[in-house]
């Protein structure tokens, strides 16, 4: 993995270079901020973390898929349009240990900018106010990286199947529409319509890494029927709190891990 | 050092590479000719393990398509468009392939000072005009000194000054026993740069031999044409007297003719105060005089 590790690093510097991500993290930082300030303002108590975390969710669930599918989808079809992929190559590097690092560079990137602009406005926020439910926001910067992770391998995937960058971020796009704005409004409601069963509903939660996030978000703060949704509420009644986290927890692992092994195996079979 | 065997490469229906086989020793420069669309560059990406092929490639014992990485540890690549990252520097670009290769980086600050590139060290590849950029390349490509060096169309776009560094450049890596594969259409190039020639026909070996042989049969020709004002009649004979073929296509005047011979054609003309004014020259088709049916035969 040696001779991967200058790709990896490339990829962060790269990141770090990249105005899209400093962007993306004080927006991140501010709008945590700025709810977290609203909030204080009309309440009594020292709840800020909390409050501010549930309404961070709904700008989590749109814009990290967004950040993800996008850098992913550049990752190989950049390389393709710029021609610097059979340079790359034509080094002592196999196609698996080229992916592997771009993957990983980007993810650490991701997983800063997450990192960085939510921990920036939750030390913010400690240092005005009393520190109640800090270990909930922690898991929700943990589950935004998660969710990053899943759609960075989707995008990886779309990636390694297109011919360029644009038709790659074209597809990514794409992707990020239906996993986020169709999916709530049509999917599920496919899904009972084909089969008005307990397991079309686990399944609708679970094929979509968005909605795990978004339901293990919401079970991490206030499992409450009516905030979970009808796949939340479904998956709290039928297995409790507990079970329902570890599936869709590792529905998302699953989510990371296959596209990026199928993108891993089709790369390995294309040619430069 | 290089051992190809029966490599074949097809695109869909498309035939591109079909039982191409030779053996190349450490220390020997063999260049790959052939037109354009006969297979050299799918060849060349085939020894680097870049596409995928029927047969196999080993350099020195280590098969490329099995263990890719090790082999290609032995091998630098000049592309035939040097393509890098042009926000990375000309010093970062040496450095990034210097780690990727497992070399010190003051390795890869050498290489860009060799190819003359120090006084440009921090400018962003971007910036660099495409004579740079190939320079650029053939430092990459020289990192952790390979022993075998592949080589595409590296003298395409190149001035005459730059043909002949590049001659010379390939003349020292022989000269440390480096062994050189490199593909041209120029068919000037062989005798001066290679001790080996393997012809490509749509795919196919038509000639795989010493350069000598080749040269000696196939002596290379070029194909001029001349846009002349107006003494065509006058013009066409006195060509004739001096080179192959001559014929009349539109305003231009076509001449087949040995490579050697251009320059006295155009002497001609002028001495005969007949202005040219226009001409452009290709390669012509390669000489008949090759076998295209076997390996290593010159009828």
């Amino acid at each position: 993995m040696t001779s991967a590790m200058p790709v990896l690093l490339k990829e962060l510097r790269d990141a770090v270079r990249s105005r899209w991500l400093t962007a993306f993290a004080i927006s991140f930082a501010l709008v945590a901020l700025a709810l977290a300030g609203v909030q204080q303002q009309g309440d009594v108590g020292a709840q800020g973390f909390n409050r501010t975390t549930a309404s961070l969710i709904n700008l989590c669930l749109l814009l990290v898929p967004l950040i993800a599918l996008a850098m992913g989808a550049g990752a190989i079809a950049g390389e393709r349009d710029r021609a610097t992929l059979a340079t790359l190559l034509a080094q002592p590097l196999t196609a698996t240990q080229l992916l592997l690092a771009k993957y990983a560079g980007l993810n650490v990137a991701i997983w800063m900018t997450v990192t960085l602009g939510f921990g920036i406005a939750g030390f913010l926020m400690a240092l005005f106010s009393p520190v109640s439910d800090f270990g909930h926001y922690l898991l929700f910067i943990v589950l935004a990286g998660g969710l990053a992770s899943a759609m960075l391998s989707l995008g990886v995937l779309i990636s390694v199947l297109s011919e360029g960058r644009a038709k790659a971020v074209a597809v990514a796009m794409l992707a990020w529409f239906v996993l986020v704005l169709f999916y709530q409004l049509a999917a599920i409601g496919i899904a009972l319509t084909v089969t008005p069963s307990g397991e079309a509903l686990v399944l609708a939660a679970v094929l979509n890494p968005v909605e795990s996030i978004r339901i293990l978000a919401v079970l991490s703060l206030e499992p409450d029927l009516q905030v979970l949704g009808p796949l939340g509420a479904f998956l709290n009644t039928e297995f409790g709190a507990g079970r329902s986290a570890i599936l869709l927890a590792g529905a998302t692992a699953v989510w990371a891990a296959v596209p990026l092994a199928v993108a891993v195996m089709l790369f390995r079979r294309q040619d430069a | 050092m290089l051992s190809v065997r029966s490599v074949s490469k097809r695109y869909g229906k498309t035939v591109v590479l079909d039982g191409v086989t030779f053996d190349l020793d450490a220390g020997k420069v063999l260049a790959v000719v052939g037109s354009n669309g006969a297979g050299k560059s799918t060849l060349l990406k085939s020894i680097l393990g870049l596409l995928h092929f029927v047969g196999d490639i080993e350099v020195d014992g280590i098969s490329v398509a099995r263990q890719g990485q090790q082999a290609r540890r032995r091998i630098g690549y000049l592309p035939q468009h040097p393509a890098f990252h042009d926000d990375l520097s000309v010093h970062e670009t040496a450095t990034f392939y210097a780690r990727i290769r497992g070399v010190p980086v003051a390795e890869a600050l050498a290489a860009v000072e060799a190819v003359g590139l120090a006084e440009h060290a921090a400018k962003a590849v971007g910036a660099l005009s495409g004579g740079m950029r190939q320079r650029l390349a053939l430092a990459v490509a020289q990192l952790g000194d390979p022993a075998l060096l592949v080589l595409d169309e590296p003298t395409a776009g190149l001035d005459v000054g730059a043909r002949l560094e590049l001659r010379q450049f390939i003349a020292g890596q022989q000269e440390r026993g480096r062994t050189v594969i490199l593909s041209t259409h120029w068919m000037e190039d062989v005798p001066a740069m290679a001790d080996l020639v393997l012809v490509l026909d749509q795919g196919k070996t038509s000639f795989f031999g010493p350069s000598s042989m080749f040269t000696a049969a196939a002596s290379p020709q070029s194909r001029m044409f001349l846009r002349l004002n107006g003494r065509t009649d006058e013009a066409i004979p006195l060509i004739t007297s001096l080179a192959g073929t001559v014929t009349h296509e539109g305003e231009w005047v076509a001449v087949t003719c040995l490579a050697a011979s251009k320059a006295q054609v155009l002497a001609a003309l002028f001495g005969a105060g007949i202005k040219v004014l226009d001409f452009r020259v290709e390669d012509a088709a390669l000489p008949r005089t090759i076998d295209s049916g076997g390996r290593g035969g010159l009828s």
